[in-house]
């Protein structure tokens, strides 16, 4: 049995039929930590992200703008949650996620994926430049100014591979 | 008939009739009552029971040693809780360092453990059952995941389990743990054997003295020029308490209360006046604060009344140093922020506003890199504490 299914359930709300896909692991709906990494503001983003989350079925946990990645981890922690996306805009990312690997080798994190994206640069960059970098400090997934819905069907592809 | 309003210090006794306010030296060969019935008993015998209202900060507070699951939620969240509640934090453990971390030598009133959200389990195991084999205590206190509760309570008989403070969208619910602190607190108070006896003199409630400043910070304002955010300097003979507006905070802690308080416990200048000099001199800036102010270290050794005015300028500052960002540990204030520091106690019967202000223009210069100061406000007449007495009668606190 493939541990990981997308689901739909259909209810009705004010006469108006909605359906809802959830994505669940073993029955259970995955949970995301998201929010924006170091002293960035940008929350239109971040609702944006928080919102097609959960219309993707996603349980979100959003810790909003100007997180640090010590915050980022302890909520994965406190959460169980099983995918960390960090999003950055103004480019302070690069400073901010240098030491996730500390930080992830101090909790038994094995089974969570790590994604960021956003604006990862400040100033202008390559693809084949960031992802590398944002690669060696321990993030699964990277992408840098790329479409949300894009990145969204990569990480629900990478996720249904894993499991 | 006019109230009678009496704060039980660890030095002194505080009186405060229509009249004025008294003040006298405790006897410490005497018990509180006694003593105070040989000082007072004449003023007593002018009001009715009901007209008397007592608080004391006699016993210093409660202490507690908090295990977490992580720095950022489970031990912010209670560490925040137990600062409102008037707890002295003695140590904080985080779970996945619990193996390598020593138990406190001393008896802890109680231990507070807490991690997870509802929802999540197996959050602790035998690791936790291992530590506290070799911690003492008299209280211990869950807070956590729902989903551990049966594990830990087949372990820890004694385990008071209440709601989690951690909610699912990982926001603090301190509502129960704050009640349950601040009762056991006040029970500690009403158990001690002297003040006990107190009950013999009124027919309310006796209040923890931090307790009873906190509840004046609203109303500050109308006896004195005070500018917020600001914070409250209460320097006693045995504990230091500092008031804090929360807009000096930045830790996305929501509160119902716009002020937070913190008990130092061993940071007095009488009966703590050895542990503050211990942390004086452990302190990087301390020589150079005393050659600022002209005196060498022998100072510290000295009985003298400029011997005990340094030591209350010292304590000002440490109190400042332990909140600042240089000191980690406790909670950080940014008093780059600050536009009033109001000093009450028996600290404002000792200094003169232009020794507090010489130690003020010393940390800020010093420790914030500012030239700028707060104003300093000091309440003489201990004014802080007779609003929060008269106020907490018309509002009777929920939880106590």
């Amino acid at each position: 049995m493939n541990p990981l299914q997308k689901i739909c359930v259909n209810y009705t709300f004010n006469n108006v039929k909605i359906e809802c896909k959830i994505i669940q692991i073993l029955g259970q709906s995955m949970k995301v930590v998201t929010g924006v990494v170091g002293n960035d503001i940008h929350v239109v983003a971040n609702r944006l992200i928080d919102i097609s989350l959960q219309a993707r079925g996603f349980e979100v946990f959003n810790l909003g703008v100007n997180t640090s990645l010590e915050e980022f981890i302890d909520a994965v922690v406190e959460t169980d949650a099983d995918i960390l996306l960090i999003s950055s805009l103004n480019g302070e990312a690069e400073g901010w996620c240098r030491d996730l690997q500390f930080l992830r080798s101090e909790y038994d994190l094995r089974d969570v994926v790590f994604v960021i994206g956003g604006n990862l640069a400040v100033g202008e960059a390559a693809q084949s430049d960031i992802v590398p970098k944002y690669k060696s400090y321990g993030f699964d997934l990277v992408f840098h100014q790329i479409d949300l819905n894009t990145g969204l069907d990569e990480i629900e592809r990478f996720v249904k591979e894993r499991a | 008939m006019s109230k009678l309003l009496i704060d039980v210090g660890s030095t002194y006794f505080k009186v405060c009739q229509t009249s004025g306010i008294s003040q006298y030296f405790r006897d410490f060969k005497k018990d509180i009552y006694d003593d105070l019935i040989t000082k007072c008993g004449n003023i007593f015998a002018n009001y009715k029971k009901e007209d008397i209202f007592i608080c004391s900060s006699a016993n210093g507070g409660l202490s507690t040693l908090i295990i977490g699951l992580t720095n950022s939620f489970s031990l912010k969240f209670a560490k925040n809780i137990a600062f409102n509640s008037g707890i002295n934090i003695i140590d904080t453990i985080l779970y996945s360092k619990i193996e390598e971390s020593r138990a406190p030598s001393e008896l802890v009133d109680v231990v507070i453990i807490v991690g997870g959200i509802d929802g999540i389990g197996k959050v602790f195991d035998e690791k936790l059952f291992y530590y506290l084999k070799n911690v003492q205590y008299s209280n211990i206190v869950y807070v956590g995941t729902k989903q551990d509760v049966s594990f830990l309570s087949a372990q820890i008989p004694e385990l008071k389990v209440l709601g989690n403070i951690i909610t699912e969208k990982l926001h603090v619910n301190g509502g129960e743990l704050k009640e349950y602190l601040t009762n056991l607190y006040q029970a500690d108070i009403v158990g001690k054997e002297d003040i006990k006896h107190l009950y013999e003199i009124t027919a309310n409630q006796i209040y923890s003295t931090p307790y009873i400043v906190n509840r004046s910070l609203p109303l500050i304002d109308a006896n004195f020029e005070v500018v917020n955010p600001f914070i409250v300097v209460d320097i006693g003979g045995a504990t230091t308490d500092i008031h804090y507006s929360r807009d000096l905070v930045r830790d996305n802690i929501v509160s119902e209360s716009g002020y937070d308080r913190l008990v130092f416990k061993k940071l007095g200048v009488f009966k703590s006046r050895e542990t503050l000099i211990f942390a004086a001199k452990n302190n990087e800036f301390v020589y150079e604060l005393l050659s600022y102010l002209n005196v060498t270290e022998n100072i510290l050794e000295e009985e003298s009344e400029k011997a005990l005015r340094i030591l209350m300028q010292l304590s000002i500052f440490l109190v400042l140093y332990k909140v600042s960002r240089l000191n980690p540990l406790y909670v950080t204030l940014h008093l780059d922020l600050l536009n009033t520091i109001v000093l009450t106690g028996g600290i404002t019967k000792v200094l003169s506003y232009e020794e507090v202000e010489m130690i003020m223009q010393f940390f800020y210069k010093k420790v914030m890199n500012l030239h700028a100061t707060p104003n300093i406000v000091m309440d003489y007449d201990y004014a802080i504490w007779t609003l929060g007495m008269e106020n907490n009668e018309s509002k009777e606190p929920k939880c106590l």
